[in-house]
């Protein structure tokens, strides 16, 4: 049985086909990349998979139980947590107190503890994370802080949540070099723990290093699917991105 | 003055609360805040003088009863209605109506509806003689701040309340079902109204035309002290509270019903968003 598998997976808006008969499938402890240009479905995919949108038709089997059109709470109760592209902090609460809000849901709920003790846990995922303890940072609401942080603090949202599958929309998006640098090292120690991830990317350099297998969606539909290595060599895929044959 | 301005101020805050709880989290401005008042207080009226229980459990089982009614006000319609915020507003604004004027039809008109004040007796405070009901209300307006305050910073509820309040899409992210708290706000708002009703109607008669007084009273204060701000409820009902004891000293008492919407024209015009408002203001939003 496969971890996760999508299933001629389709969703309209009004006339607009955004996500166009997808299918593949996610195995247990490897890292997904979906990759397209933009407006080719890759969000519209993270959407329909994390409950946030329903598909027309289709299946996301999630270890055996199809999970399509479940309310987006309950998906991330089953284990799937997402980031967002744009990010989405609770801007008037301290950073620390964001991770607060997830180590209380229902997920992490058998950790049992008591209003307040969850603030030492979180500031310890923050400081794993890259906000420095001693700081004021991690005490400063998610409205000052700059985005380099802010995308922090969406991945250090999942890991609070303990999800077992996690899907980043691009994570990378707006990040400097070295910012990205910093994460990849997190992002593949989260495989060697066990965790299964789904990456939305735009940075393929990055990505390609990280990802063990590659879908590229274009239009809607999945024109490509294979190792890094494999994807690179495909003239679809150039032609995807840059709208001629190379 | 100083004293019954205070009691008035403290009054309009019991009354401004429930709304401003409610739309704080869940966006829904509950049009209905009037007819729930008045239900409040005419169950617990039902109760003690019809059915002949004893007061507290009458005044408690009406406010239970009027929460439940919000909650599924919530369940059944507005679910349906989320993000159509003049849909809800002609829902809530519906059911107010419907509730009210059911009364109406019923016969709660005249002397005979009115609760008993909790205590009788007065005491003197600056020289001022002022009846004990009204100190319980006082008391009681300080209580329900302080637990809504440490309901709202201090526990985990409250957390996932200002959750949703502050990003629906992130809250569903961590597992929290904005449905379920945007009802619970509902409930919870419906309670401190009815709560309301309970203290401040035995200073009166119950009449169906305060259910409509009391609603326009509760948007005056949020509206002047910005949507979904606690604290602008506080600074707001204050100023209307000491605005009116003033003019019916001064000026006229029936001008007083004037002044909530005269200053909460005068705040649209000058600062739309409300004192505490945190909304754009006009020119940001073009």
């Amino acid at each position: 049985m496969e971890y996760l598998k999508i299933e001629n997976l389709r969703k309209t808006f009004g006339g607009v086909v955004a996500v166009d008969n997808v299918s593949f499938d996610v195995e247990q402890g490897t890292l997904l990349g979906i990759i397209g240009p933009n407006g080719s479905g890759k969000t519209t995919t993270v959407n329909l998979i994390t409950g946030f949108l329903k598909p027309d038709s289709g299946k996301v089997l999630f270890k055996g139980r199809d999970i399509a059109g479940l309310r987006a709470s309950k998906i991330t109760n089953l284990g799937i947590g997402r980031t967002f592209q744009m990010v989405k902090p609770f801007y008037r609460l301290p950073a620390f107190k964001n991770l607060v809000v997830p180590l209380f849901s229902p997920r992490v709920k058998r950790m049992g503890g008591h209003y307040g003790e969850k603030d030492t846990l979180a500031l310890d995922i923050l400081e794993d994370i890259g906000f420095e303890r001693d700081s004021a940072v991690p005490y400063k609401p998610a409205s000052i802080l700059p985005h380099g942080y802010l995308k922090r603090l969406e991945m250090a949202r999942v890991i609070a949540l303990q999800s077992e599958l996690i899907v980043f929309d691009e994570l990378y998006s707006g990040l400097t070099l070295a910012e990205v640098a910093s994460i990849s090292p997190m992002i593949e120690k989260l495989i060697e723990t066990g965790k299964t991830i789904i990456m939305v990317e735009h940075r393929l350099k990055e990505l390609f290093k990280i990802a063990h297998k590659i879908v590229v969606l274009d239009q809607g539909k999945k024109i490509a699917e294979g190792s890094p290595r494999e994807i690179m060599k495909q003239p679809s895929v150039k032609k995807a991105y840059l709208g001629v044959e190379l | 003055m100083l004293v019954y301005g205070f009691i008035n101020s403290v009054i309009l805050m019991m009354i401004a609360l429930g709304f401003s709880i409610t739309f704080g989290i869940s966006r829904v401005a509950n049009f209905s805040h009037g007819g729930f008042y008045i239900l409040g207080g005419i169950l617990t009226w039902y109760g003690l003088i019809k059915l002949g229980l004893p007061y507290f459990l009458s005044a408690g089982l009406s406010i239970i009863i009027v929460g439940i009614i919000g909650a599924v006000m919530y369940r059944v319609v507005l679910v349906r209605l989320r993000g159509l915020e003049l849909s809800e507003v002609i829902a809530t604004f519906s059911l107010g109506i419907v509730i009210l004027e059911l009364l109406r039809g019923l016969g709660v008109f005249g002397y005979e509806f009115r609760n008993p004040v909790f205590i009788d007796g007065s005491v003197e405070i600056f020289g001022v003689g002022v009846g004990i009901q009204r100190i319980i209300i006082v008391c009681a307006g300080a209580v329900l701040l302080l637990i809504l305050h440490v309901f709202v910073h201090h526990t985990k509820m409250g957390l996932a309340f200002r959750g949703v309040a502050q990003q629906e899409h992130t809250a569903l992210s961590v597992g929290i079902n904005p449905d379920q708290v945007s009802m619970l706000s509902l409930a919870m708002g419906s309670i401190m109204c009815a709560l309301a009703a309970v203290l401040i109607l035995p200073l009166g008669v119950i009449s169906v035309d305060e259910g409509y007084d009391i609603l326009i009273k509760a948007l005056a204060v949020c509206i002047i002290g910005g949507l979904e701000s606690t604290l602008g409820v506080l600074v707001a009902a204050f100023i209307i509270g000491y605005i009116e004891v003033l003019t019916s000293m001064y000026i006229s008492s029936s001008l007083t019903s004037v002044i909530p919407l005269a200053c909460m024209l005068v705040i649209l015009l000058i600062r739309p968003s409300g004192i505490f408002g945190k909304s754009k203001e006009i020119e940001e939003r073009v």
